[in-house]
């Protein structure tokens, strides 16, 4: 496999972060290289943020992802939507939660745009609004098939209290399962 | 056994731990964007390893509780940002003048004053060279990936008690923040190369701390060890002890610039990046650069070689006292020179002074966003 780019956006303190470390952690336990580098505003609680996480084989050295560049975003805050989609390759993939994300007609056009409603699924489907990371991380690795999904899934289990364990399969399990329905729908 | 280990962590719990492995068991801190994450680690680590961490009331406080660990005889830390520096910056000069040991990480933000307390910045560099007023040789190490920022702070420590004076490593958010896989020293390796600062051992009546060879630093034993003597700031004598003697005034700062610039050799450390290969031809590319924005230079080599263009980096691992003669030796060789840094011209003219060439090229930015890899070939391309 060569260089994954993927970017996640939303507002500080929804869990962006960690969704990136645990993406990085997994393709180093692969072997691979993987590195995250975090953008945030000094309003760190509710101001935009944005994760940028490279997965490659070889050796990785500017720690951001090139603008056009990105294969897969994906956003559950608007503001930081609008700010950091132009770095998205064109045709690239972007999943957006539409109860907070409204992307443009234009934006349709240029990008393969999947609504999936992720903070409603960690909310009322697995019943805690903090595992919306785990769902996007779900989402993000069935769409671009970056990591193993096991390792994946071990290393996120290795970064959460065991007593949520359960809570984050379940997270899991929906993301993949609502991001298979998505590219079903657009298939 | 294997003398080094993978780790996946970030620059900052890096740098913490490093100072921790390194034999640190005080950190004196207030937390600063972007390198709270030093002293959130060490107020984990210390305690942990029979050390104290101690978040004092403001800067100032910070930086004289570290030092006082020092004088006590402990390896000590403080970490902060550039507006920290600046406050810190007269006791840094007391550290200086009484000769006590402290590494100082400085994690590099948009400045001046309050800056971009959440962007990548290098505008410290000059700083880190004199923060303090008066004469005296600043030691200033700079990381440009996340084994360095292990490495670097764990060679500051042992730097530190070398010279007897603060030793700054320089971070920026971008290296400070960016998590990824680091190969890194064991503690057992760490350890294993600890050189700890000289200790007095003859009879306490003929203890003399400052009282050593002009190209030494003063032998400062440990307290409630059985030795005394005396800390000030003003010009002092063999003892410790204030002097406006003509002599000995000017042995002192005579001593301070000497026991750094007559010992360089034990102080520089660089990398030469796709530079084995250059040999004066025209058409070459000498880019300098350090910290984060190495990052992207190399990748930029990787670019402008794929394209045709011999391409090179030169990058110092200690930024002062800078590597004069090596940098003298590849801009002596290779005509066209280009310095990348997130600053204006800050390590620049030291290129220019140390080069005797007022044609080296420049790209800079300051608004507090990185320099990409794109924007270096650009440049490349553009003016040579």
């Amino acid at each position: 496999m060569s260089k994954t780019l993927m970017r996640f956006t939303g507002v500080g303190g929804q869990g962006v972060l960690l969704a990136g470390e645990i993406f990085a952690a997994a393709k180093i336990a692969t072997g691979g290289e993987g590195l995250k580098t975090a953008t945030y505003t000094s309003q760190v609680r509710g101001g935009p943020t944005v994760v940028d996480i490279q997965l490659d084989d070889q050796e990785i050295y500017y720690p951001y992802a090139n603008d056009g560049e990105i294969g897969f975003m994906l956003s559950v805050a608007n503001v930081s939507y609008n700010s950091f989609k132009d770095g998205v390759q064109l045709g690239g993939t972007i999943v957006v939660d539409p109860n907070l994300v409204h992307p443009t007609d234009e934006d349709r056009k240029k990008w393969n745009i999947h609504e999936i409603p992720i903070i409603t699924i960690a909310k009322e489907e697995v019943g805690n609004v903090i595992t919306q990371s785990v769902v996007a991380l779900a989402i993000a690795n069935t769409m671009m098939n970056a990591v193993d999904k096991k390792v994946l899934v071990d290393t996120m289990l290795s970064k959460v209290p065991a007593k949520v364990h359960a809570a984050n399969l379940k997270a899991y399990d929906l993301g993949e399962k609502y991001a298979q329905e998505a590219m079903a729908k657009k298939a | 056994m294997a003398d080094t280990r993978e780790v996946i962590s970030s620059g900052n719990h890096l740098a913490a731990l490093a100072a921790a492995d390194a034999g640190c068991r005080f950190m004196g801190g207030y937390p600063i964007t972007p390198s709270s994450e030093v002293i959130e680690q060490m107020s984990d680590l210390l305690p942990k390893r029979g050390g104290s961490c101690i978040q004092m009331e403001d800067e100032i406080a910070a930086v004289a509780a570290a030092i006082g660990a020092g004088m006590a005889g402990e390896r000590t830390l403080t970490a902060t940002s550039g507006p920290g520096i600046s406050l810190k910056a007269e006791n840094l000069g007391l550290a200086q003048m009484c000769e006590v040991p402290l590494v100082v990480v400085n994690v590099m933000r948009g400045g001046p004053s309050t800056g971009l307390p959440t962007r990548v910045s290098q505008g410290d560099v000059r700083q880190a060279k004199n923060p303090s007023h008066g004469d005296y040789r600043s030691i200033t190490l700079c990381a440009g990936n996340l084994s360095e920022c292990y490495t670097e702070v764990v060679r500051a420590f042992n730097l530190a008690d070398r010279f007897m004076q603060p030793v700054f490593v320089l971070l920026d958010e971008t290296i400070g923040h960016m998590h990824g896989k680091a190969i890194i020293p064991t503690p057992e390796a760490v350890k294993a190369g600890i050189v700890g600062r000289k200790q007095f051992t003859g009879d306490p009546k003929d203890y003399h701390p400052y009282e050593c060879e002009p190209d030494q630093p003063a032998v400062l034993n440990k307290m409630f060890s059985g030795y005394r003597y005396h800390f000030t700031g003003l010009h002092h004598d063999k003892n410790g002890f204030p002097t406006e003697e003509i002599e000995t005034c000017r042995k002192l700062i005579q001593r301070l610039e000497d026991k750094v610039m007559l010992h360089t050799d034990e102080l520089e450390l660089n990398e030469e990046f796709m530079l084995d290969d250059m040999t004066g031809a025209e058409g070459e590319v000498l880019i300098i650069a350090y910290g984060s924005v190495s990052l992207a230079a190399k990748e930029a080599i990787r670019h402008l070689r794929a394209d045709g263009i011999k391409a090179g980096l030169f990058r110092p691992l200690t930024l002062w006292p800078s590597p004069a003669e090596s940098i003298k030796k590849y801009t002596d060789m290779i005509k066209n020179v280009l310095c990348v840094e997130l600053n204006i011209r800050q390590y620049t003219e030291e290129v220019e002074r140390v080069s005797s060439r007022l044609d080296i090229q420049g790209l800079f930015k300051v608004n507090g966003r990185p320099i990409s890899p794109y924007e270096i070939v650009s440049k490349v391309k553009e003016v040579f």
